[in-house]
């Protein structure tokens, strides 16, 4: 479940990962339209109704006294009229405004370009307020105080839009902390969306990790095929059926094959136990020659060697297929090894051939008191087949030391001896699984050291040849 | 009664096994011996015949040896070894269960069989006390061990030992010719927890040397076996 869990993290980092970039994507997009569209045209129109420009047009409207106009009482008042040069006008023309007024202090209308009909030509300070904040009769429009003169100019309603905005100050003081709290709060709706969504997730996911752990464990899957998962959910069923069904075939074949070889081997002890009894009668009969009585001992020994084998046979087919239980116990390994070598000295006293070989067992105090839990039969077995295969390849006899030591968490059982060592051939072959039935014995050591969660080290020599080192777990905490 | 006199019966479903049984037991003295190939024929000789032990094999036709083996010993609690083909712990640890006196593995060694039936007729058979002092005591070169008694006698002398000497002699006079381990021979005494005991081993071992070498620091009988045990040498 724990990736389980990793998966969903991942999956909201992405999300959340995934709605900072479409933010920042869409910031960036608007901003692109902005400057592009409504911005670089915006400008490049501001800057044809700039202040400046409108200046420059006040500068060029010029004051001439052009005749004058008759009172009622027949006097002519000099009449003062305004004419924009021709540089004005050729401003007024690169420029966005669509026409140019002048109004004096009294609001009258003393120059004027492009002018509409309808707009008026006398203005009261009251119209003067009016357009001034808003639209002149559907003109959005702009003025600039030149001299004594109001310049007015209009505008292209169609392409310019006016807005008079009041927002109280204390508003725009904390238009920064308020955008920061909508950005928080934005995050905190994204944040629990991602959580929300993410929980479903991993609620509905899972059965189908829990599933996934159970097939992993060779443990029967049941879920309901029901929902969004549904479909996953079958198919994990289906494949934890054939999975079992499979292990089931399997179970059944090595029982099988073990069995098989149980029986084989049960069905060669009773005429094994003929030859062996005979045998041994007719090495003991002294009525027959010493030539004869040899050859029966010769058969003698021989089948007891085939009982050997019958025996490795059945437990390595045992252990390879796990139908061997551990009978686990917690004994002194020291004590084992004295056991085990006093047997050999046993049977060489027993066959005469004592002398031949030495034993030397090397431990110290901690090594005599350390406990290890494991099959001591087994264990005695692995021994005994290291120590008779240090016999085996120096038939002219050798001294094997027998080596207790601590490596870590295992208890090493080294076998040395002066003779030939393992050779290179024998090693080689144990890692082939085809290999002869002739280095059964150090298979089965390998079995049973792997039986107890140990292993079979072979460690090269300098002169060639290999010695064995049996790793068992040691007891951790032994009392 | 001697244990050659003892009548032994065996009962495989294997004739030539039975033959077999019957040249072993022959050739190691037993005079009285009794076949069965079968549980119907095995009982009605056992009623028959009252043999002192039976040998008995697992696989039989029809009834199998541990049910035979349930029925004989409703009648009489005479001793049984099984002999069987059947090698797996379970077997064996189901007919020791059963009350069986031992469990041998087929093929086996002849000598061992022999080496057995002698083991428990030995066991089962020493009735008076007199018979079990004869039966127990033991000879090592010049010197008679008697353990009923825990003396060693020389000649008209008796010396007496000790109840861990007579436990250490015992054990090595039981694995005599082979060497037995310092650990076996301390938990003999001492039980499992024997931990560093070994130089107080050493020590019961001079006096039991002192009591049945002639010369002491050149044994010629308690030998030791180096970094190992001890040996009690054969005759």
């Amino acid at each position: 479940m724990r990736s389980l869990f990793r998966i969903i993290r991942r999956y909201s980092l992405t999300v959340g990962l995934i709605i900072l970039i479409i933010l920042v994507s869409n910031g960036c997009l608007l901003a692109g339209i902005l400057y592009f569209t409504a911005g670089q045209e915006g400008v490049k129109r501001y800057s044809r109704m700039s202040l400046e420009m409108m200046e420059q047009i006040g500068e060029e409207l010029g004051k001439t006294k052009a005749g004058g106009i008759e009172t009622k009482d027949g006097k002519t008042i000099s009449q003062e009229l305004y004419v924009l040069s021709e540089k004005g006008y050729q401003t007024l023309e690169t420029s966005e405004f669509v026409w140019a007024m002048a109004l004096n202090q009294e609001g009258e209308t003393v120059w004027q370009w492009n002018l509409p009909p309808e707009i008026p030509k006398q203005y009261t300070i009251q119209d003067v307020a009016k357009f001034t904040r808003w639209y002149l009769q559907g003109y959005p429009v702009k003025v600039l105080i030149s001299s004594d003169l109001l310049l007015v100019f209009g505008c292209d309603p169609n392409l310019i839009s006016r807005f008079s905005l009041f927002i109280s100050s204390g508003f725009v003081k904390h238009v920064p902390a308020y955008g920061k709290i909508v950005v928080l709060i934005n995050l905190l709706v994204i944040i629990l969306f991602i959580l929300f969504f993410g929980y479903r997730f991993y609620g509905s996911m899972g059965p189908i990790a829990q599933g996934i752990e159970d097939l992993a464990a060779q443990k029967p899957v049941y879920l309901k095929e029901k929902g969004t998962i549904g479909e996953l959910a079958g198919k994990l069923n289906e494949t934890s059926r054939l999975l079992l069904s499979q292990n089931e075939a399997l179970a059944r074949r090595d029982f099988a094959r073990t069995e098989w070889i149980a029986g084989v081997s049960h069905d060669i002890r009773t005429p094994l136990s003929l030859i062996v009894g005979h045998s041994d009668r007719l090495a003991k009969d002294e009525s027959l020659t010493v030539e004869n009585r040899m050859l029966a001992e010769n058969i003698r020994r021989q089948s007891l060697i085939i009982r050997q084998l019958i025996a490795d046979l059945n437990l390595t087919s045992k252990l390879a297929y796990q139908a061997q239980p551990l009978k686990k116990s917690r004994f002194l390994p020291a004590c084992l090894v004295r056991s085990c070598v006093s047997d050999f000295y046993n049977e060489g006293l027993e066959t005469g051939k004592d002398g031949e070989y030495e034993f030397e067992i090397i431990t110290d105090d901690e090594m005599e008191q350390i406990q290890i839990e494991a099959d001591e039969g087994l264990v005695m077995r692995a021994l005994r087949n290291l120590l008779g295969n240090s016999i085996r390849h120096n038939p002219k006899g050798c001294q094997v030391t027998i080596s207790l030591k601590r490596q870590s968490d295992f208890l090493v059982f080294l076998v040395e001896d002066t003779g030939s060592g393992i050779p290179e051939k024998v090693v080689d072959n144990m890692a082939n699984p085809e290999s002869p039935i002739h280095i059964m014995g150090l298979r089965l050591t390998e079995q049973i050291a792997r039986a107890h969660g140990g292993k079979l080290e072979f460690i090269r020599r300098s002169g060639g040849g290999y010695d064995a080192g049996l790793w068992l777990p040691r007891q951790k905490n032994p009392c | 009664m001697e244990v050659y006199e003892r009548k032994i019966m065996a009962v495989d479903d294997n004739k030539e096994i039975l033959n077999l049984i019957e040249g072993i037991l022959t050739d190691s003295g037993y005079s009285h011996i009794i076949l069965a190939e079968h549980a119907g024929q095995a009982m009605k000789l056992f009623l028959k015949e009252q043999p002192d032990l039976i040998i008995l094999d697992i696989m039989l036709p029809g009834e199998d040896g541990f049910s035979l083996f349930q029925r004989i010993r409703k009648k009489a609690n005479v001793p049984i070894l099984f002999l069987s083909a059947k090698d797996e712990d379970e077997d064996r640890l189901f007919g020791l269960g059963l009350g069986a006196d031992d469990y041998m593995t087929k093929p086996f060694l002849p000598e061992e069989l022999v080496l057995r039936i002698r083991a428990i007729l030995k066991r089962t058979y020493h009735t008076t006390e007199e018979e079990a002092e004869r039966e127990t005591s033991y000879r090592i070169g010049e010197r008679e061990i008697m353990p009923e008694r825990a003396v060693v006698r020389w000649g008209t002398k008796e010396i007496p030992m000790t109840a861990k000497e007579l436990m250490l002699l015992n054990k090595l006079y039981q694995n005599r010719g082979r060497i037995v381990t310092f650990d076996a021979l301390c938990s003999t005494v001492w039980g499992d927890s024997y931990y560093g005991y070994e130089n107080t081993l050493m020590v019961h071992i001079r006096h039991l040397r002192e009591k049945i070498e002639e010369d002491p620091s050149h044994p010629r009988w308690l030998l030791t076996a180096r970094g190992m045990g001890y040996r009690l040498a054969k005759e």
